[in-house]
């Protein structure tokens, strides 16, 4: 199977990553920060070294980085760690639900919270303008992603952020698809980045990380067992432990170390550059094709991944078929309801494209073949 | 010279503390806290050096310390 389904999950793994997975799990006993013996304070450390890694990749602090399940985990709790005391909140137009689903809910359940939606528009200028437009004197945070998972689309979140930094507005920044592929930092008006350990990061499923700037104390929406101030009933209230109930995922983390290592020793514009170039590849090419439409306009800036239709047949047809001819790509919704309705995609979805570093443009050019294929002569 | 054993807010800021005054030349070593120290299952950071100083480093880097003893020579 020829794998481009990165969007989702970064496949295969460095060798290095798995090897500290492997490593963990064969070495690392103890449960850090609970039991106090030589053991669980050496994972402590080992974790910790990981913390430093991140926060020197984001510009962060160390005891500021969270370790969560993954980026929805993230999201949550860092939008409704601060709309706890209600308020409105915006985000963007083309949202995955890891976003629209938690400030929905809060403005559903909340009679103190309300939530607008910001339309992205054909140019940043308009998005920018759109956003500013929706700021009331009760907005108490902007959440938005870095880029679409739908289309690659890069937003204006610098920009956004910005604006929130001279209005004392908090900026929560999904970076789902960016973290690995941009240059993401705290800072300039960003307060909390979310992002998976097993997208950009090249670390194992079931990791993910919550960076702060410190800026905004968090409410929590979980509580438990945080290895600190056991003795009282009232939850821990200082990053990270705060947000950190519970053991957490040691041999996630510690490989996720690996992979930070990994995309910092080849570099994120190498990487970028190297997807870009497959996704360019692919876009020119299957762009020519008669009965396909690829989602690229010129005047945009896209991650690298890239989303088309077919004429006649829904994405989940184009994936399966793809599928039993050995191509891992994703159809369908991409769990974002506000994306799809944007677009106008909500009957047939898109099938996206999405390579990783270790994608050849061999690869690139069978998958276009196999589109040509069901260019001419159909599914 | 003496002993002190600190209390810190958590394993994460015992950490920082030690790597901290580690890179300084300074010893320091983990621990759990015990029980008179702390509000249970604390950790501390075990320090030889004079407690004004290092309180000092712990302050300029927002570690924030609980409470402190003097451990037997």
């Amino acid at each position: 199977m020829i794998y481009f389904d990165n969007s989702a999950t970064t496949f295969p793994k460095p060798s290095a990553v798995i090897t500290k997975a492997c490593y963990s799990l064969k070495y690392l006993g103890g449960n850090p920060g609970r039991s106090g013996h030589k053991m669980s304070v050496r994972v402590a450390d080992e974790v910790y070294k990981v913390r430093e890694k991140i926060a020197q990749f984001f510009n962060a602090k160390p005891e500021n980085i969270v370790f969560t399940l993954n980026c929805t985990h993230a999201i949550n709790f860092a939008m409704k760690g601060i709309m706890q005391s209600g308020g409105h909140i915006i985000i963007s137009s083309l949202e995955h639900n890891a976003v629209s689903r938690p400030a929905f809910a809060l403005a559903y359940n909340r009679k103190n919270v309300s939530v607008s939606v910001a339309k992205v528009a054909e140019s940043n200028e308009k998005t920018i303008a759109n956003f500013k437009s929706l700021i009331r004197r009760n907005t108490k945070c902007i959440c938005m992603m870095a880029a679409s998972n739908v289309t690659g689309e890069i937003l204006p979140f610098k920009e956004i952020a910005a604006v929130c930094q001279k209005r004392g507005i908090c900026f929560i920044l999904d970076a789902a698809q960016g973290a690995g592929v941009m240059d993401i930092k705290l800072g300039e008006g960003i307060n909390f980045i979310c992002c998976a350990g097993h997208k950009g990061l090249y670390g194992l499923s079931g990791t993910g990380v919550l960076i702060s700037d410190g800026k905004y104390p968090l409410s929590t929406i979980i509580e438990g067992g945080t290895g600190a101030t056991s003795l009282e009933l009232k939850q821990t209230d200082f990053l990270p432990e705060q947000l950190e109930s519970g053991t957490i995922n040691v041999p996630g983390i510690i490989s996720l170390g690996a992979g930070v290592d990994f995309v910092k020793e080849n570099g994120i514009d190498n990487i970028r550059r190297k997807e870009d170039r497959l996704c360019d590849i692919f876009a020119s090419q299957v762009g020519q094709l008669d009965n396909f439409t690829v989602i690229r306009e010129d005047n945009k800036e896209y991650a690298p991944l890239v989303s088309f239709s077919y004429k006649n047949a829904n994405s989940f047809e184009v994936t399966e078929y793809l599928s039993n001819r050995g191509f891992a790509l994703r159809g369908g919704f991409h769990c974002s309801a506000l994306a799809h309705k944007s677009l106008g995609t909500v009957e047939d979805g898109l099938t996206r494209f999405s390579p990783s570093v270790f994608n050849s443009e061999l690869e690139v050019r069978k998958v276009v073949t196999e589109l040509k294929k069901v260019n001419n002569i159909g599914i | 010279m003496q002993k002190s054993l600190i209390a810190v807010s958590s394993i994460t800021y015992a950490m920082k503390a030690k790597k901290l005054l580690n890179n300084m030349g300074l010893y320091c070593e983990i621990q759990k806290t015990p029980k008179n120290l702390g509000s249970g299952c604390g950790y501390s950071i075990r320090v030889r050096d004079d407690l004004r100083y290092i309180f000092s480093i712990l302050d300029a880097e927002n570690i924030a310390h609980k409470a402190y003893q003097k451990l037997p020579e």
